[in-house]
């Protein structure tokens, strides 16, 4: 079963800010929703361990993260690849950052999902909202968490 | 000392609704199924599935699993391969199989991996840790792209090609020809769907190789238990008498037990490997997603026709489906099984069919559920096209019927297709139906409704099935002939036991077979205990599936019966002091002719057998019987549903079923009523709820019971049901078998009732199953 979506969030940060958070991956493993824990490996690797409940799919998933940063082009890939109970789920995310001036920064996503086994067995309206609603909190997070930096960065 | 009391009055003997002997320890919860049985030290197998249903096996990594307590073993390909056991042969031979993923995965909740423990959670969470690296491939997921062959299914096979074979039979040029020259030449696609026997108790095995006997003895969810133990030993190489197959109580199998599963080897493997006793018990999820599923042909019916409505022609072509294996449980000369039962209860003058079957990333199977080897979709093909013909010539779909039916008098008939009809009056059976049912009042009903905009909708499948595989000459599989067999021995006070090579699964053998033997030498069936399953003191047969099992076993039984007699008859001579021949068999005793007070009944014979046997024959009362069939036996029926459509919500109620079926002789008249239930329970289920689907992807989208439905009562249609009577003239009693009719004719009939429903609408044809949501979008594309 294969699922697209995308999004925009609009972060009043610089962009320099923003680069910062996306390609920091213990940052963004503090972004996805449900996570039990997360190991970083590197500076683009890291693992997590999810709680994951799909209609009667429920349990711990575990993920493989990387980040693919490309700063020239302000665009960061993030693949996601893991599963748990039979399953498997391979989502790929990407965002574009663009500078709106005044501190602030556009954040264009768009994400992509494969799933394999019993969660896809699933109904696809549930899965699809399911799904969506993971990588829509993991960017809204990011949004959140910057702009929590920023006032705690404040004079 | 010879017995003198009256024989038990004989009430229960063939005819007779006698209750079912082995209902009472069922429905107290006393019967006896594998998950009941718990051996010492026994340990238990979990299996890891693929998610991907095509995908090269990079690594697999056992360390986290056996690391787990209480783990004993972790097996894959590899360690079977050194047993020679990382493949095996598929049902009929020609292809062989995977036990455990070889290299890569070939669909969706393929075995991988087994892990044995302690425990059933144990081995449960340990197969959790088994990590297992893919790279996925592309899979192949319908027979359509399969036939491009851009993507292989099978790489390991000589032919480098997702094609498996081709199958025909009948006069392809004449038939051409006749289709041209027809008045009407109807053509139509028909898909019957994969579907799934899914019996209530899933597949499961205990094998306790006893090291020191050196005798393996396999507890088997087994249809067939004489064939596993054959093919046990030709696999593994023990010699078949250190193979014991015992088959307990079986909670349904409808073609799903024939096969060899994964399961059942690598609990063997491990058994043999440890020592001790192995379970294997499926859960549901095992059971529809890698267990043999059924159907899946699609099928362009081509019928040809007079003006009148005379057939001229009928053509059938077959793409099928068969998964990554090929492994349709279809005897060894059969490819594509019974399927030139095609042509149905019609007269056709010429006919041609083909079929080609295909490799695709999904589970293997192609098992005859609960029809004789590809009957069902052949019966579907014509009792569909018939209501297509009627529909382009505008005739009801009953008269098309009678005016093409077989006669009577044509019987025994030889199909264009190579079977020769055993008997049958097609036309009383239908016009039974028609009267029954109140036809003409029915389509005066639906002409009035159909004023008032209202769908309403009479389907009729007056089809024929051919049972009882069969003839050694024609039927083996993996070249064993498909006779069965049967033991039985009297004792001295007059009650015996039956063995016989079959294997009952609720259907009704303790009590059908008792009352053969009844019938054949005038004993109480209550006295007469029938044993089935077990390898050791059965006679060797080859099982119960495609309804063979009154057709063979159920023939073999009556003769081992008859040679009773025979012996008894001397015996009675003996008693009698007359000469055997003054001596004749009447009303369930032997008289000595002309002077009815001289009579001895078999139970005093029984006795005598053993206190004063004849001098010129051995002692004793005991007869085998190896039963190898002159033909097969083609039970039939007429069925008329009658529906009504919801044009708005697109939902159909069965507001009437009626099944008139013909299986010749009658044992058991209730018996034969719930198997006719029964039967179209599934038939309906079928038809409007059941599919094995996939996604584009290959995923498996009905992996349990909430997305593979089963009805309840609350769902399932009142049935009515009858008769009709023509024995077949080969069989010892005249019985053609019956447990399967229903499930072969009924899809159809649901599926013309509710395209004669939706006809007013220009709407052909709907694939099932009809769910309300199909139902609904032709509806609304209807009106568009």
């Amino acid at each position: 079963m294969n699922l697209a979506w995308n999004g925009q969030e609009i972060i009043a940060a610089p962009v320099a800010e923003v680069w910062a958070f996306i390609t920091d991956p213990a940052k963004i493993a503090s972004c996805l929703p449900d996570v039990l824990e997360s190991t970083v490996h590197d500076a683009n690797n890291f693992d997590a361990v999810v709680q994951v409940a799909v209609g009667p799919v429920r349990g711990k998933f575990k993920f493989k993260v990387a980040l693919d940063p490309q700063p020239a082009a302000n665009h960061m890939n993030l693949k996601i690849s893991g599963g748990g109970f039979g399953s498997v789920v391979d989502l790929l995310a990407g965002a574009d950052i663009k500078d709106d001036g005044n501190a602030t920064t556009t954040l264009d996503w768009n994400g992509t999902a494969t799933m394999r086994g019993p969660v896809a067995t699933v109904g696809g309206r549930v899965l699809d909202a399911q799904a969506k609603r993971v990588i829509e909190t993991t960017f809204a997070n990011v949004k959140t968490r910057i702009g929590e930096e920023a006032v705690a960065g404040r004079p | 000392m010879a017995i003198t009391e009256p024989a038990a009055p004989l009430t229960h003997s063939m005819g007779h609704s006698m209750k079912r002997k082995e209902d009472p320890k069922l429905i107290q919860g006393r019967g006896r199924y594998i998950d009941d049985i718990v051996l010492p030290h026994m340990l238990y197998l979990a299996l890891v599935h693929s998610p991907y249903p095509h995908a090269k096996i990079v690594k697999i990594d056992k360390t986290a699993a056996l690391a787990m307590p209480g783990v004993k073993a972790v097996l894959t390909a590899d360690d079977l391969a050194g047993a020679g056991l990382a493949w095996i042969p598929t049902f009929h031979g020609y292809d062989k199989q995977m036990v455990l993923a070889v290299g890569k995965v070939l669909y969706q909740y393929q075995e991988v991996a087994g892990v044995i423990a302690t425990s059933r959670e144990a081995a449960n969470d340990a197969a959790e840790l088994v990590e297992v690296e893919y790279e996925p491939l592309e899979p192949v997921v319908n027979p359509f792209d399969a036939k491009e062959d851009k993507t292989l299914v099978r790489e390991d096979r000589e032919n480098k090609t997702n094609h498996i074979y081709h199958w025909e039979v009948g006069k392809r040029a004449e038939t051409d020809a006749a289709l041209a020259a027809s008045d009407v030449h109807m053509k139509e696609r028909l898909w019957f769907q994969r579907c799934h026997p899914a019996p209530l108790e899933p597949c499961g095995a205990i094998a306790d190789m006893n090291t020191a006997s050196g005798r393996l003895t396999i507890y088997l969810t087994s249809q067939a238990p004489h064939a596993h133990r054959t093919v046990v030993s030709l696999v593994t190489g023990i010699p078949e008498d250190k193979i014991h197959i015992i088959s307990p109580d079986i909670g349904g199998g409808f073609g799903n037990k024939v096969p060899v599963y994964p399961g059942y080897v690598v609990a063997t493997v491990a058994s043999v490997v440890l020592g001790v006793p192995v379970k294997w018990i499926e859960t549901r999820t095992e059971n529809l997603t890698t267990t043999g599923f059924a159907r899946d042909y699609h099928m362009d019916v081509e019928i040809g026709a007079t003006k009148a409505g005379k057939v001229t022609a009928l053509k059938v072509t077959t793409v099928a489906d068969h998964g990554a294996f090929d492994a349709a449980a279809d005897p060894t000369k059969y490819p594509a099984g019974l399927f030139g039962i095609c042509t149905g209860s019609y007269d056709f003058p010429i006919a041609f069919t083909e079929l080609d079957a295909y490799f695709t990333n999904k589970a293997p199977g192609g098992v005859a559920y609960r029809c004789s080897f590809r009957v069902t979709e052949a019966s579907y093909a014509i009792e569909r096209g018939m209501d297509l013909l009627a529909g382009r010539l505008g005739m009801d779909p009953a008269e098309l019927r009678m005016l093409n039916f077989i006669k009577k008098e044509q019987f025994p008939y030889p199909s264009p297709l190579g079977f020769v009809y055993d008997s049958g009056d097609y036309h009383m059976t239908l016009q039974k139906a028609l009267d029954r049912i109140g036809y003409d009042d029915l389509r005066k009903e639906q002409a009035q409704k159909r004023e008032r905009g209202e769908l309403m909708g009479i389907g009729i499948s007056t089809f024929t099935e051919v049972v009882g595989a069969g003839p050694s000459k024609h039927f083996d599989i993996m070249g064993i002939k498909m006779f069965d067999s049967a033991e039985i021995r009297i004792h001295p006070t007059g009650s015996g036991i039956v063995r016989a090579g079959t294997r009952h699964q609720g259907q009704g053998h303790e009590t059908t077979w008792a009352q053969i033997v009844a019938e054949e030498l005038g004993l109480d069936p209550q006295n007469i205990m029938v044993e089935e399953g077990d390898t050791d003191t059965a006679p060797y047969g080859l099982g119960t599936y495609a309804s063979r099992s009154t057709p063979v076993a159920g023939a073999a039984i009556a003769m081992a019966a008859r040679r009773i007699r025979d012996k008894a008859k001397k015996i009675a001579a003996h008693v009698l002091e007359a000469a055997e021949a003054d001596v004749d068999w009447i009303d369930y005793k032997f008289q000595v002719k002309g002077v009815p007070g001289k009579s001895v009944t078999m139970k005093e014979i029984a006795f005598a057998a053993y206190t004063n046997p004849a001098p010129d024959s051995e002692p004793g009362l005991e007869a085998t019987y190896y039963y190898d069939p002159p033909n097969l036996t083609f039970p039939y029926g007429s069925y008329i549903a009658v529906v009504d459509v919801d044009r708005d919500t697109g939902e159909t109620k069965v507001r009437r079923f009626l099944a008139i079926d013909d299986c010749g002789t009658i044992i058991n008249p209730m018996i034969v009523e719930g198997q006719i239930h029964g039967g179209l329970t599934e038939g309906f289920a079928i038809a409007f709820m059941q599919e094995i689907a996939f996604d584009s992807a290959g995923n498996h989208l009905n992996t349990n019971f909430t997305d593979y439905l089963v009805p309840t009562s609350l769902e399932t249609p009142h049935w009515e049901t009858g008769s009709t009577v023509t024995p077949s003239p080969h069989h010892p009693i005249g019985a053609k078998g019956v447990g399967e009719s229903p499930n072969v004719g009924s899809p159809a009939a649901f599926v013309n009732a509710v395209m004669d429903a939706l006809s007013p609408l220009g709407i052909k044809n709907i694939d099932m199953p009809l769910t309300r949501e199909k139902v609904w979008r032709a509806i609304r594309e209807a009106r568009a």
